[in-house]
């Protein structure tokens, strides 16, 4: 009898496990995935869902241009540019990426929904 | 015992063989191959572009790609000296010769214009930099001002043919309503002649796709910009074919509690105020597509209707400056859109 | 081995492939690639507990290996030896602590053993980790699978362990 407890016990822990591992797989995929790169080139993967709040510092020539992470969210917070726009673009959203064109610099989803944003 | 063992081999031949073969066949009817997705972008005609292909000659494709748009880049830019349209600009009144690119890319724009009656000019330039909309340095110039450069537009002017083109002193042209999209349908040839069969070019908010659909089948998803807020009011379903808007929320100024936005109104040199907030052109043409989708706006929605009863192959999406969704009946099906004022227009 | 061992485990291969083949006919309930009953398994669990270690594995590896030449999937193969394989050993090391009265428990512990078989060889072939997102998913369906195949294989032993003393 001692023994068929213990099988059960294990049996319902190997279970439990794999059902809080189910819910850790499937979580991700609600969340996004930011891509930051500069000229082309990738410079950060950011997992948005699971990342702390924090900046990011990128340069280029020179000039600086700053990052923000904030509760999933992320926008440019400065930029060392002439133009703004990229820190007038807001928080970054599907099909809409956040462009510096002075410094190369941009940050979008990597792949959301759909396909492209006619804007 | 010997007989034993050679059944076993031959058994596991047959099964090696069979697993062999399995695997071949797999492959090619799979669509692992197909699959593998590339992407590359640029930074030209003053935004970002992406291009994302599927399949084995991405990389190969978006590379000519690129290619192809820089080299048109240096063609027309406004502002980078060594262009043929900046040369035509500062000719002081004299012939200057032109690529066949450039020739062809004028003649067209200057159709576009007698088309569209005059909705589209590419002659505004000057009045487009008094209001300051191609640096930034925004102001609003007064009524003398804008006559005065009015005075000087007219695509009646312009003179191209045998690889030379000509126009007056004073008078500019920027091709900036056309190029990204001319640029659009040589990229799309580039990847094309690579044997790229499904892409996705993403010129700075032009969309163009080649392939009736993505590698798995399901159309290309294109998202169509809210132009009163942030995202996205609808997306559209589409095979292949440009999706072109232009609207006034991209680029616009506030003084004294106006705002004044960047696309003009050529009749009368001051933003367009026709009660559209965007204009979505849907064609198999980038250039057709961005001609129009300026000249749409400015024309207003009733014109726009009008213009679009007169024409084939063409779709659009237009949104009044009431919140209003207008979609032609060709795509209305493929349209799912996240508002409810859908108004779908007939022929 | 004698000729009486030698055709009961034929008989069992047998019994197991038909089952093997039985199963495939019924449409997959959950589509997820590599759920499914594992009824097969029955027949592997009363032979882990009634027959020597040797003998299972050449009723087992019989079965698969014909198992994969009648069912035509042979790319199926390498994932059935593979999961086959460490279900094999891990119910071999389990019987020792497991007694025959908690039979469904090993069978569980095999089909987990025969999922993480599953999953390491498509890590291989597909040369990408991002597969084991699916171990979780295929666990838990092995737990309820295993369950219901171990109680099989319990009854099967019992009424078979009935009939010989009958006979």
């Amino acid at each position: 009898m001692k023994t068929r407890t213990v099988c059960i016990i294990i049996t319902l822990l190997v279970l439990c496990t794999a059902a809080v591992w189910c819910l850790s797989v499937m979580r991700p995929k609600s969340g996004k995935t930011a891509v930051i790169s500069q000229n082309g080139k990738v410079l950060y993967r950011i997992d948005l869902s699971s990342e702390k709040d924090r900046t990011i510092e990128v340069t280029y020539e020179g000039r600086k241009n700053t990052i923000e992470l904030q509760g999933g969210r992320i926008h440019m917070k400065c930029a060392d540019c002439p133009d703004h726009i990229c820190v007038d673009t807001g928080w970054l959203e599907d099909g809409k990426p956040i462009v510096c064109l002075p410094n190369r610099l941009v940050i979008e989803y990597e792949n959301g929904d759909i396909d492209g944003t006619a804007r | 015992m010997k007989k034993k063992y050679a059944a076993v081999v031959l058994l596991t031949g047959v099964l090696m063989l069979n697993s062999c073969a399995a695997n071949n066949s797999d492959s090619s009817k799979a669509t692992v191959t197909d699959d593998i997705k590339s992407s590359g972008s640029v930074f030209a005609m003053d935004t970002y572009m992406t291009i994302t292909a599927y399949g084995q000659n991405g990389k190969k494709g978006i590379e000519a790609a690129q290619k192809e748009i820089t080299k048109l880049e240096k063609l027309w830019s406004v502002t980078d000296e060594n262009s043929e349209i900046y040369t035509l600009d500062h000719s002081g009144g004299t012939e200057v010769p032109v690529s066949a690119e450039t020739e062809e890319l004028l003649n067209f724009a200057i159709d576009m214009h007698w088309q569209t009656k005059g909705a589209l000019d590419i002659t505004l330039y000057p009045v487009l930099r008094a209001w300051g909309f191609t640096t930034g340095e925004y102001c609003v110039p007064d009524d003398s001002e804008i006559s005065a450069l009015l005075e000087c537009k007219g695509v009646e002017r312009i003179s191209v043919g045998n690889g030379k083109a000509y126009i007056p002193k004073n008078t500019e042209i920027d091709l900036g309503a056309v190029a990204k999209g001319c640029a659009g349908d040589a990229a799309a040839k580039a990847l094309k002649e690579h044997g790229v069969t499904s892409a996705l070019l993403d010129l700075g908010g032009n969309i163009q796709t080649i392939g009736d659909a993505k590698p798995d089948g399901t159309k290309w998803k294109v998202g169509i910009r809210d132009p009163f807020g942030e995202g996205s009011i609808g997306t559209l379903a589409v095979g292949e074919c440009a999706v072109i808007t232009s609207g006034g929320y991209e680029r616009f100024f506030e003084k004294d509690g106006v705002i004044y936005k960047h696309i003009l109104d050529p009749e009368t040199g001051r933003p367009a105020d026709s009660g559209l907030a965007s204009v979505t052109v849907i064609g198999k043409e980038g250039r057709l597509c961005d001609a129009l989708s300026t000249s749409l706006y400015v024309m207003g929605l009733d014109d726009a209707c009008a213009y679009w009863r007169d024409s084939v192959d063409l779709e659009m999406i237009l949104i009044s400056d009431d919140g209003g969704v207008y979609v032609t009946e060709g795509i209305a099906e493929n349209f799912s859109p996240k508002v409810e004022n859908v108004t779908v227009i007939e022929r | 081995m004698d000729t009486k061992k030698l055709t009961c485990l034929g008989l069992l291969t047998c019994l197991a492939l038909i089952i093997f083949i039985v199963e495939l006919r019924i449409p997959d309930i959950v589509p997820i690639p590599g759920v499914k009953l594992g009824l097969a398994n029955i027949v592997t669990v009363y032979c882990v507990y009634n027959y020597r270690s040797a003998e299972t594995a050449m009723m087992l590896y019989s079965r698969i290996l014909l198992g994969a030449l009648f069912s035509g999937n042979l790319m199926a193969l390498w994932y059935s030896i593979a999961g086959g394989t460490l279900c094999f050993i891990g119910m071999e090391i389990l019987k020792n602590i497991i007694r025959e009265d908690n039979m469904w428990f090993l069978s569980i512990a095999g089909a987990v053993f025969h999922n993480i078989g599953q999953i390491a060889v498509a890590v291989l072939v597909l040369k990408s980790t991002s597969v084991i997102a699916y171990l979780p998913f295929l666990m838990i369906s092995g737990c309820i699978a295993g369950l219901f195949t171990g109680l099989c294989a319990q009854m099967v032993s019992k009424r078979l362990k009935r009939a010989r003393k009958v006979s």
